[in-house]
């Protein structure tokens, strides 16, 4: 039990040395994103993101499979809550075609804790999902 | 005895209070720059003054090292600095690099101000006007991609309460000629680079390597804050010129919060057109933040009574304990529990 505690608290540690000294001012998307999605965020959801000085690129994984970024939009008519909408596609396991769409804000755009959350939409299955950069 | 005592103490704690809120406001008081930014670009021959003392009479000539290269530190025996201006926000220093003159946009603001000074209007600087606090649409020179707008618009709005140098982070980029302290520039001709030193910033330091040597390529070009930076001299030694690439992100260009990628790519000049002034040139060219270049210029003067002293940001920096993100939540320090907290009532802070 202690030694869960202390592997626990070591983890932590460590996770916030780099949040503190990784501060990122650049495209916010021009960074990693992980979070989850679905009740209680059961479902694990990571976003590996890049700015290419036009668009967004990298991947989507909303669980079973890492999706590729197509295409990006931004709402900028609130410069603290920017609308946005990610997609992406690629195959699940089984090879089948998946895409997944992701409609939402993105909040507080000036610190490293940047929060994008809304709904993730990936083949029939829709829900709320919460994401924090990394 | 214990009256006189008592005296005493209130004495020297009110002469100390008076003292360092002297030294404050002296250390706060506009530089040569920053009446630069709400006034023309100084033309290169100005810039005798300086925050530590000014040098009085005409203009000395331009000091050389041995080879006649333009000597751009200390002329040996003497002391001296560069008294780095305080520029808020750069924008207001943007030129036409063809005339070295500000561009036309810039001109025009500041005419309509000293118009409106003229008629008693006393505006100057931070109202709507000249790029002070009026985001984006008060600088339509500036050539913002989308999201770099809406970057410096939300920057604009919370008045910067994010800004990285006020975490003591180090500036990057031409911010670092910009933070008002003083810097020096060691040449090292026998060691083939050049270094500079910086009292503020974190009291930081950039190499410049004059070997003629490339910028690392790809996975081995690490991002920071300075960047990489490779020199040679131009027009006979008279000018320094410096190529940077491989910035991170964890930098704004300035005060007002004008943001940059990792994209950025910046060639320096420096040219000293007279002992007391350091003429700085920067053309900024960063793809993912900005549709095209731009080049930024200012002078900077020289105090040759002064030296480097002993400047520590980190110590004692209490901003970083009050400062709270967009949703009451502290930036550094435990948060509430939950991802996403709620947020408070009364919108954003």
């Amino acid at each position: 039990m202690r030694s869960i505690f202390l592997r626990t608290l070591v983890l932590v540690s460590l996770l916030a040395v780099p949040a503190t000294a990784f501060a990122q001012f650049g495209h916010p998307f021009n960074s990693p994103y992980s979070g989850g999605w679905g009740k209680d965020n059961a479902n694990r959801l990571l976003l590996d993101t890049h700015w290419d000085g036009t668009k967004v690129t990298g991947t989507i994984n909303s669980g079973g499979a890492t999706l590729n970024v197509t295409d990006s939009t931004f709402d900028y008519s609130d410069p603290s809550a920017w609308k946005v909408t990610l997609k992406a596609e690629g195959k699940d396991k089984d090879g089948k075609p998946v895409t997944a769409t992701l409609v939402g804000a993105l909040e507080n755009i000036g610190v490293y804790y940047k929060i994008f959350s809304g709904t993730i939409t990936q083949g029939t299955q829709k829900g709320d999902f919460v994401v924090t950069r990394n | 005895m214990k009256n006189s005592l008592r005296t005493a103490l209130v004495a020297s704690a009110a002469v100390a209070m008076f003292a360092s809120t002297a030294w404050l406001q002296a250390q706060q008081a506009p530089a040569a720059g920053q009446i630069q930014q709400e006034g023309s670009i100084a033309p290169q021959a100005a810039g005798q003054g300086g925050r530590r003392g000014r040098n009085a009479g005409p203009a000395e000539p331009t000091p050389k090292l041995a080879d006649g290269t333009v000597n751009l530190g200390r002329v040996p025996g003497e002391k001296g600095i560069w008294n780095l201006p305080y520029i808020t926000n750069m924008a207001m220093n943007v030129i036409d690099p063809a005339t070295g003159q500000p561009v036309p946009e810039i001109q025009a603001q500041r005419a309509a101000q000293a118009a409106a000074r003229g008629a008693g209007g006393g505006a100057r600087g931070g109202g709507g006007g000249g790029g002070g606090r009026g985001g984006v649409k008060s600088e339509p020179w500036m050539p913002f991609k989308p999201w770099a707008a809406a970057v410096y618009d939300y920057n604009s709005k919370n008045e910067s309460q994010y800004d990285p140098e006020g975490f003591c982070l180090p500036p990057g980029g031409p911010r670092m000629f910009a933070t008002p302290y003083p810097g020096e520039i060691l040449q090292l001709p026998e060691q083939k680079r050049i270094v500079m030193i910086f009292e503020g910033g974190t009291h930081i330091w950039r190499e410049i390597y004059m070997d003629g040597r490339e910028h690392p390529k790809g996975d081995q070009l690490n991002p920071t804050y300075l960047g990489h930076s490779v020199g040679h001299y131009e027009d006979n030694g008279q000018t320094l010129v410096v190529d940077v690439v491989g910035f991170n992100e964890n930098s704004w260009l300035d005060y007002f919060g004008h943001p940059h990628t990792d994209k950025m790519h910046v060639v320096e000049k420096f040219t000293r057109p007279n002992k007391g002034t350091l003429h700085y040139v920067a053309t900024v060219d960063d793809p993912g933040a900005y549709t095209k270049p731009f080049t930024l210029a200012w002078d900077i003067p020289w105090n040759g009574t002064s030296e480097l002293s002993e400047y520590i940001c980190q110590e004692n920096n209490r901003y970083l304990n009050r400062l709270q993100d967009d949703f009451g939540q502290p930036v550094f320090g435990p948060k509430q529990p939950g991802i996403k907290p709620v947020k408070p009532a009364g919108g954003t802070k």
